[in-house]
């Protein structure tokens, strides 16, 4: 893989294509975004925002339980 | 994506309103929504004074600052349960509570179950049949005696809890899938005071989870990230994730689940609540509060066995 994107979720780590959107890796990464919101640099986007090569997205987990 | 409002950049997407909103007008609009609700569900006005249940987590908080923004009397409640297997869950919650109650200047009740009981929810737990491998149903009558007493104790009118909609749809799922008829019809996001209980209001159960933890992320606030060490694997938790999936092929289906429960439940689809139904209360005769059976209370009987 030549271009890609890091997507971290609590404390895991992926690396994903860079130029498709965030939906579609998420999705490969069996990963609902109803679950998560993603942020890029602190700031929150939306999911058919495209992946930079380079970058790294971070999951917030939205369930809380109890 | 573009915001529906203004057609600036989105930062959110709720497929289930047909709607991208910006951050400016997001985090306008979440207030709007409460102020709306909070209205239409007559949960309460400016001239009363509100209790807001705050753990510590995104819900909570957000709960508290929203009706701060709204120009609401909101004082807080936390209770540190003693929580701490491992992760010091309830000194970081109780720490970040205290740190936004008093960046804002707000009043921030705390109850210590340590030293005002001299024991802790894990050790509770254990002494109880219930409890003995899930803490949950203990920490919940804990949490519902100890805001009841608060309120009645400082006099205020109603107490305020930060469940979402997917809290809510999960509750729903749960009674529904066990039929459980007298917790159906109890559900409900506002519940009237009745024999000295104070009235139970929802202020944010029309919003998605989602939906709160950016609100939270946005407006900065600091929540504890970590989930309670009792929570993981609950069943509350796999039906969010179960409702989720559902979520995800039919955008509005959580929503619909929750709504249309309430809408059927005004039509007169569950019956009201009867003697029958809901017994009448007895007054606990250690902490005066009222109880479903005549005697000590399960709180109080909880406490007792826990001491000797
Ligand atoms: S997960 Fe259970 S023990 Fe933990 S705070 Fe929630 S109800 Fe209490
Ligand atoms: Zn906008
Ligand atoms: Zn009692």
């Amino acid at each position: 893989m030549k271009y890609k994107t890091t997507i971290v979720l609590r404390d895991k780590k992926y690396e994903v294509k860079a130029g498709s959107t965030l939906l579609s890796a998420l999705k490969k990464l069996e990963i609902l975004p109803e679950s998560v919101i993603c942020v890029r640099g602190g700031e929150l986007i939306t999911e058919d925002s495209i992946l930079k090569d380079g970058e790294t997205i971070k999951l917030v987990s939205v369930i809380s339980g109890g | 994506m573009k915001c529906k409002k203004c057609r600036g950049k989105a930062v959110i997407n709720m497929r289930h309103h047909n709607m991208g909103l910006c951050k400016d007008d997001f985090l306008q609009w979440i207030p709007e929504q409460t102020q709306k609700h909070i209205e239409k569900q007559k949960m309460f006005t400016t001239d009363e004074k509100i209790l807001v249940a705050v753990s510590g987590g995104k819900d909570s908080l957000a709960l508290w600052d929203i009706l701060q923004i709204l120009g609401y009397q909101a004082d807080g409640l936390y209770i540190a349960l003693g929580i701490d297997e491992g992760i010091s869950y309830s000194a970081e919650s109780q720490r970040l509570t205290s740190a936004f109650a008093n960046a804002r200047d707000l009043k921030l009740h705390v109850v210590n179950i340590a030293s005002d009981y001299g024991t802790d929810l894990p050790t509770l737990a254990k002494g109880t049949k219930r409890g003995r491998d899930k803490p949950c149903s203990s920490c919940g009558l804990v949490k519902r005696h100890e805001m009841n007493r608060i309120a009645r104790d400082y006099g205020y009118d109603v107490l305020a809890t930060g469940h979402n909609l997917d809290d809510e749809a999960a509750t729903l799922f749960s009674n529904t899938l066990q039929w459980n008829g007298d917790y159906l019809i109890r559900q409900h996001p506002v519940l009237p005071s009745r024999d000295g209980l104070a009235r139970k209001v929802k202020p944010l159960f029309r919003f998605y989870e989602k939906e709160m933890a950016a609100y939270a992320l946005l407006r900065g606030i600091e929540y504890i990230y970590d989930e309670c060490p009792f929570a993981e694997g609950s069943t509350s938790t796999q039906y969010k994730e179960l409702l989720n999936e559902l979520e995800n092929k039919h955008p509005g289906a959580k929503q619909h689940f929750f709504v249309k429960f309430l809408s059927a439940k005004k039509k007169g689809l569950f019956a009201e609540p009867t003697e029958k139904i809901v017994p009448a209360l007895h007054i606990c005769p250690v902490c005066g509060q009222p109880t479903s059976m005549e005697g000590e209370c399960t709180f109080c009987r909880m406490m007792g066995v826990s001491k000797s």
